[in-house]
C-alpha cells in the first residue's frame, strides 16, 4: 500500500531521513521506532507529500511527489497534536475536512460516533480536552474510510489514562484491512497495533523485528528505583523475587528492572503487602531513547 | 463496531475548483469570525460615514455638492485604510497557519497547495468585498439622506476599485506571508510595506520630480507603478471622465491615452495581483510548511 | 484687429454670391411681399436659402422647417426691422472660409425669436446690426471637430443688442467684437469652446446665465465696465478652461455668481488693465473647483470679499513668478468665507479673530511645479501638509491673506442655488453596495444542520461503516 524506496531527505546538508527501503502491504501495520531525531516524523511528512525528497514514495500505487492529491486522499493521517481553528465547532471540523475529502455532509457527521465524540459536534475544539482532540483528529482522519492510516507519535501529548483510552481505540478500530503507518516510541502501542516494527537511527532505518522482540528488547530498559524503609526491605525483595521480577539492592532503595508493560506491579505488589513506599522513580538503565513523556509519568 | 471493506474504491478527489471553493469559504468564515474583520470594518464605516457626513453637512445649506471633498475624502480613506487591511490579512493568513501548525495538518489533506493558497486568496478577497461593500454601502446611503448629489456611478465605481486595491495588495501580503516564517514578522512586514506604497514611494516621487525636473509623461509612467495610484487615478478616471483635475501630468495622460488609460489602469492592477500570487504559489510550492 | 477685419469682409462677399440661385416658393413671397407684411412658413421642409431686404415678419407656422441642404447661409437679412419667428432652421454649409451661417443679419433692429437652429455652423451672425433683439433660440451647432466648427452666436459691431433666453450647445464660440452695451441675460450654454467670448466689448452685463461644460464659461478680453451676476458657471474645464477668465480688462463686478468643479473658477490676468479702477469680486460662490480664483502675479487692483471659498482644491493659486500684491481680501471689514479657515468668533459678529492665511507646503509646491498635482488626494499629500505645519522652518509665506474672515458661509438671495438632483440613485447604489456586503456575510453563516438528525441519517448511510 505505501512503497518507500531510497527516499533520502536533507535540511541543509544533514540529512534527517537517508536512503530509506518500506513497505506497507495492505492490512499491514508497521511501526517506526526510534528516538526524536531519529527521522520518523520527517519520513511521515514525506510519505504525506509535505516536504520534497528524493526518491519515490507511492501510495497505493501513487506517485506522492507528482500526485500527491490523490496519494493524501488515501491517507487518514493524525498529527501529535491537533492544531486548527480553535472557534471551529467540533461538527463544523468534521464536516469541513469530510469536504475536503469530497464527502457530503452526511457522510461526515457519521464518523464522531465511533470514536465517542457522538453529542459533541456543537463543542469549539479548543473546548476539548487532549484526549477528545487526539479522537477527533482520529474521527477526521476516518472520513472517507481512507485504505491507510498514518500516525505520528499521536499520544505523546496525553496522559497516562487518555493515552490508554486512546490506544484502546485504535485497536479496536485499526485491525482490518486498513494498512497502517506510525511513529512511536512506546512499546504497548507498538505491541498492540504492529505487525512489523521497523527501528530508526540518525535517519537509517537500522533494524526489523516483531513487535514480540521489540519487548524483549527493550524489557530491561527501565528501572524502577524504590524508596523503602529499611527494615521492609528484605521482605520487598523476597515478594518481587516470587512475582518474577529481579530487584537489587541499592544504598537508599531497591532497584527494579521492569518491562514496559508492568512498570506499575511492583507497586502493586508492595502496597497490597502493605509495605508502605515512601518514594519512587523510573530511572532509563540503558542508552535506550530519552523519553520526554515517560519522565512525567 | 467498524468493519471495513476489503476493495478500496478509487480516490474521491474534489476538483480544484470544488476544493479552492471549500477552503475559500472556510478562509472566509475564519476572516468574519476574526477581530480583525469586526475592526476594519468598523472603522472603515466609521470612518466613511464620517467624511461623508461632514461633507454634506458643510455645504447643505447652500445646495452645492459636487466631486470636491465627499469623493476626495473617500479616495483618502479607501487609500488609507484598504491597503492596511488588505496587506495585514493576506500576510497573517499562511504565517498564522504555519505558526499555529495548522499548515501541515491542512496539507496532509488530499488538497495541493495551489488550491489552499488560491483557496484564502479568495475567501479574504470575499471578506474585503463584503467591508468595502458595507463602508462605502454605508456612506452611499448617508449621503443619499442627506440629500447629496455625488454621482451614484462613480461612488460604485469607487466601491469596485477599492475591491481591485484590495485584492492587489491581498495578493502581495500572502507573498509576504508565505516568506515569514512568523506571523508576527509577516505583519510587521505588512506594515512596512504599507508605508512605503502610502507614503514613501509618493514622497519619493514628488523629491525626484523637483530633483530631476522629471518630464510629465515619466511622472504619469512612474506612478503607473503604485498600484495606490493606479487605484485613485483610475477612480478620478471613471467619475470625472478626465484626469484634468490631476494638472498637466493628468491631462497628458487623457489626451494621449484617452479609453486606453482604463486598459493601463487594468492591467497594472492585474500584474499588482497575477505576479505577486504566481510568485507567492511557487515560493509556497517550494518552502517546507512546517 | 485690422487684419481679422479684412479677412471677415471677403468671407461676407464670398457668402453674398451664394444667393445667386433662383427663388423659392417661400422666396417668392418674399418677393411679392411689401414692407411691413408677414410672411408665414407653412409647416413642411422648404429647401431655400432666402434673401430679406425689406422690413418684414417671417413668421414659420409649427412644423416649419428652412432647410440649407448643408451648403451656404440659409437666411440673409439686409434691411432693418425685419423679425424672424417660429421656424425651424437647419443644415448650413460647412464651410469655415464662407462662414456659411444660419442666420447674417447686417441690418439694424432685427428680432430673432422663438427659433430652432439645427445642425448649424454658425447659427446667427450680426454684422452691424445694432439694436437687435436675440431671444428663446435654440442653437445647436454641427458634430464637428470643435476646430470645425463655427460660432453659435456672433456680434460683430453689433451695440446694443438684447440676447436673452436662448440655448446655445456643440457649437464653437458665443462671441461679442466690437458690441458696446450689450444685455446677456438667462441664456443657456453648454459643450461649446466659449460659453461666451467679449473681444473688445465695453458695457456688457451678463447676468442669470448657466455656462456649464464648456471648456471656457465666460472670457473677457479687452472689453471695461462690465457686469456679471448671478451666473451659473459650471464644470468648464477646458485644458486651459475657467468659469470666467479676465484678460486686459478693466471695471468689472463679478457678483452673486455660483462657480461649481470648474478647472479654475476665475482666472485674471493683469486685471484691472489700468491700474486706476478697482475689480470687484463679491458675494460669489466658489465650490469644488479645482482652483477657486487663479491670480496671475501681473493682477493688481482687485477687492475680493464676501465670497464662499468652499472646498476647492486649491482655494487660491498665484502662479508664475512673483507675488500677489495690491490685491484684497476684504471690504469694510469683512472678508470672505474659507472652508478650510480654522478661526473662530468669539465677539460673535461673523467675522473670525484671526486673519485666514493659506501657508500650505503641498498647494505651493503645485503653484510651482503644476505636474505634482499627478499627487494629489494621495495620503503623501496629507503628509506633507502636515510637514510644513509641524516644521515651521519650512512653512511657505503666505500667498495671501484675509483680514476679516467670515465664520459662516454667505447665503444671499442673489447666489443661484445648484439644482438638486435626486438621490434616489444614490441610495440605490448604497443599497445595492450594502446588499453585495450582506450577501458575502451571508455566505459565511455556517449552515446549522439538525445534529441528531444529520447523525443518525449518517448512521444508515455512511458507506463501508456500519
Amino acid at each position: 500500500m505505501i512503497e518507500i524506496n531510497s527516499v533520502t531527505k536533507r535540511f541543509g546538508r544533514a540529512a534527517a531521513v537517508e536512503r530509506v527501503n518500506l513497505r506497507v502491504d495492505p492490512g499491514e501495520g508497521v511501526a517506526l521506532w526510534g528516538s526524536n531525531g531519529a527521522g520518523k516524523t520527517t519520513l511521515i511528512r514525506c510519505v504525506l507529500g509535505l516536504l520534497p525528497f528524493e526518491g519515490t514514495i507511492r501510495v497505493g500505487g501513487f506517485d506522492v511527489a507528482t500526485r500527491g492529491k490523490q496519494a493524501r486522499s488515501l491517507i487518514g493521517y493524525v498529527p501529535q497534536e491537533l492544531g486548527f481553528y480553535d472557534d471551529l465547532r467540533v461538527g463544523q471540523a468534521v464536516r469541513f475536512f469530510g469536504s475536503l475529502k469530497g464527502l457530503s455532509i452526511r457522510d461526515a457527521d457519521g464518523v464522531l460516533e465511533p470514536v465517542g465524540l457522538l453529542g459533541h459536534d456543537g463543542k469549539r475544539v479548543r473546548e476539548l480536552s487532549g484526549g477528545m482532540k487526539q479522537r477527533l483528529a482520529l474521527a477526521i482522519a476516518l472520513l472517507g474510510d481512507p485504505p491507510v492510516l498514518v500516525l505520528d507519535e499521536v499520544t505523546a501529548s496525553l496522559d497516562a489514562c487518555g493515552r490508554q483510552e486512546f490506544v484502546s481505540l485504535l485497536e479496536r478500530l485499526a485491525h482490518s484491512s486498513r494498512s497502517l503507518l506510525f511513529a512511536s516510541h512506546r512499546v504497548e502501542e507498538v505491541g498492540s497495533l504492529a505487525k512489523r516494527v521497523v527501528l530508526m537511527e540518525k535517519g537509517r532505518v537500522t533494524d526489523e523485528c516483531p513487535p514480540d522482540a521489540l519487548v524483549s528488547r527493550l524489557g530491561a530498559a527501565n528501572v524502577l528505583h524504590l524508596h523503602l524503609p529499611v527494615a521492609d526491605r528484605p521482605r520487598a525483595i523476597d515478594l518481587l523475587r516470587g512475582s518474577g521480577f529481579s530487584p537489587r539492592l541499592n544504598g537508599v532503595g531497591i532497584l527494579v528492572p521492569v518491562p514496559p508493560a508492568q512498570k506499575a506491579g511492583p507497586l502493586r505488589i508492595l502496597t497490597e503487602a502493605k509495605i508502605s513506599i515512601e518514594d519512587f522513580e523510573l530511572l532509563n538503565a540503558s542508552n535506550t531513547p530519552r523519553h520526554d513523556s515517560e519522565d512525567r509519568s | 463496531m467498524i468493519t471495513l471493506a476489503v476493495q478500496h474504491a478509487p480516490p474521491r478527489v474534489n476538483t480544484m475548483w470544488r476544493s479552492t471553493g471549500i477552503l475559500a469559504l472556510r478562509e472566509l468564515r475564519e476572516a468574519i469570525a476574526s477581530r480583525w474583520f469586526l475592526l476594519y470594518t468598523i472603522a472603515f464605516v466609521a470612518l466613511g460615514l464620517g467624511v461623508s457626513y461632514v461633507s454634506a453637512a458643510g455645504t447643505g445649506s447652500l445646495g452645492l455638492s459636487g466631486f470636491g471633498r465627499t469623493t476626495a475624502g473617500l479616495i483618502n480613506l479607501v487609500l488609507l485604510v484598504v491597503p492596511l487591511m488588505a496587506l495585514t490579512a493576506g500576510a497573517g493568513t499562511i504565517a498564522s497557519d504555519r505558526e499555529r501548525g495548522m499548515l501541515p495538518y491542512l496539507l496532509a489533506q488530499p488538497i495541493n497547495r495551489f488550491e489552499l493558497l488560491l483557496g484564502k486568496f479568495v475567501g479574504l478577497s470575499l471578506a474585503l468585498l463584503a467591508c468595502i461593500c458595507l463602508g462605502l454601502g454605508g456612506c452611499a446611503a448617508i449621503l443619499a439622506w442627506k440629500g447629496e448629489t455625488t454621482d451614484p456611478a462613480s461612488l460604485v465605481w469607487l466601491a469596485g476599485l477599492s475591491f481591485g486595491l484590495a485584492v492587489c495588495m491581498l495578493s502581495v501580503g500572502m507573498l509576504v506571508s508565505v516568506l515569514a516564517r512568523k506571523a508576527s514578522v509577516a505583519v510587521g512586514t505588512a506594515v512596512f510595506l504599507w508605508l512605503v506604497l502610502v507614503f514613501v514611494t509618493d514622497l519619493g516621487l514628488m523629491a525626484g520630480a523637483l530633483a530631476f525636473r522629471l518630464k510629465i509623461e515619466t511622472l504619469f509612467f512612474l506612478c503607473l507603478g503604485n498600484p495606490l495610484q493606479v487605484f485613485k487615478m483610475w477612480t478620478l478616471h471613471e467619475a470625472e471622465a478626465s484626469l484634468d483635475v490631476l494638472g498637466p501630468a493628468g491631462l497628458y495622460a487623457s489626451d494621449t491615452y484617452g479609453g486606453g488609460l482604463r486598459w493601463m489602469f487594468a492591467g497594472a492592477m492585474a500584474a499588482w495581483t497575477v505576479l505577486p500570487l504566481a510568485a507567492a504559489g511557487i515560493l509556497f510550492s517550494r518552502r517546507s510548511p512546517v | 484687429m485690422r487684419r481679422l477685419n479684412a479677412i471677415t469682409a471677403v468671407s461676407l462677399l464670398a457668402a453674398a454670391s451664394a444667393f445667386g440661385q433662383a427663388a423659392g416658393t417661400i422666396g417668392r413671397r418674399i418677393a411679392d411681399a411689401r414692407p411691413g407684411d408677414t410672411v408665414v412658413v407653412p409647416a413642411g421642409v422648404h429647401r431655400e436659402h432666402l434673401r430679406i431686404d425689406k422690413p418684414l415678419k417671417l413668421v414659420g407656422e409649427p412644423g416649419a422647417i428652412l432647410d440649407g441642404g448643408q451648403s451656404g447661409d440659409i437666411i440673409d437679412v439686409t434691411a432693418p426691422d425685419v423679425e424672424i419667428r417660429g421656424l425651424t432652421i437647419r443644415a448650413t454649409g460647412i464651410d469655415l472660409d464662407k462662414e456659411n451661417a444660419a442666420v447674417r443679419v447686417s441690418a439694424a433692429r432685427v428680432r430673432i425669436e422663438d427659433n430652432v437652429f439645427e445642425d448649424v455652423l454658425f447659427g446667427i451672425d450680426l454684422k452691424e446690426a445694432p439694436d437687435a433683439i436675440i431671444r428663446g433660440n435654440r442653437i445647436g451647432g454641427k458634430d464637428l471637430d470643435i476646430a470645425r466648427r463655427g460660432d453659435g452666436l456672433r456680434l460683430w459691431r453689433s451695440n446694443a443688442a438684447l440676447i436673452e433666453n436662448n440655448v446655445i450647445h456643440d457649437g464653437r464660440d458665443a462671441i461679442l467684437w466690437y458690441s458696446t452695451g450689450v444685455v446677456v441675460r438667462n441664456n443657456r450654454s453648454f459643450r461649446c469652446r466659449y460659453g461666451l467670448h467679449l473681444m473688445y466689448s465695453d458695457s456688457v452685463t451678463i447676468e442669470d446665465n448657466e455656462l456649464s461644460e464648456n471648456s471656457v464659461g465666460v472670457y473677457f478680453m479687452y472689453s471695461k465696465d462690465l457686469t456679471l451676476r448671478r451666473n451659473r458657471l459650471i464644470r468648464n474645464r477646458g485644458p486651459s478652461g475657467y468659469g470666467v477668465g479676465l484678460k486686459d480688462t478693466d471695471s468689472y463686478r463679478v457678483e452673486h455668481n455660483l462657480f461649481v468643479g470648474n478647472r479654475a473658477g476665475i482666472y485674471l490676468d493683469d486685471s484691472p488693465f489700468t491700474h486706476a479702477t478697482r475689480g470687484e469680486i463679491r458675494a460669489n460662490t466658489f465650490g469644488y473647483n479645482d482652483v477657486g480664483v487663479i491670480f496671475l502675479p501681473s493682477a493688481r487692483g482687485n477687492v475680493v470679499s464676501g465670497n464662499n471659498f468652499i472646498d476647492n482644491l486649491e482655494q487660491v493659486s498665484v502662479q508664475g513668478r512673483g507675488e500677489l500684491r495690491d490685491t484684497e481680501f476684504a471690504a469694510n471689514d469683512r472678508g470672505n468665507f474659507w472652508s478650510d479657515y480654522v478661526g473662530y468668533d468669539l465677539d460673535n459678529n461673523g467675522v473670525g479673530e484671526f486673519e485666514h492665511e493659506s501657508q500650505r507646503l503641498f498647494e505651493n509646491l503645485l503653484d510651482r511645479e503644476p505636474k505634482l498635482r499627478l499627487l494629489l488626494f494621495s495620503p503623501a499629500q496629507q503628509a506633507v501638509e502636515f510637514v510644513g505645519r509641524a516644521l515651521p522652518a519650512i512653512r511657505p509665506e503666505p500667498k495671501f491673506f484675509d483680514p476679516a474672515p467670515l465664520v459662516r458661509p454667505v447665503s444671499e438671495a442673489g447666489a443661484p442655488r445648484n439644482q438638486a438632483a435626486s438621490a434616489w440613485g444614490l441610495a440605490l447604489a448604497g443599497v445595492g453596495m450594502l446588499g453585495v456586503g450582506a450577501g458575502v456575510l451571508a455566505l459565511a453563516v455556517p449552515i446549522r444542520i439538525r445534529h441528531a438528525a444529520g447523525a443518525s441519517l449518517a448512521a444508515t448511510a455512511t458507506g463501508g461503516v456500519s
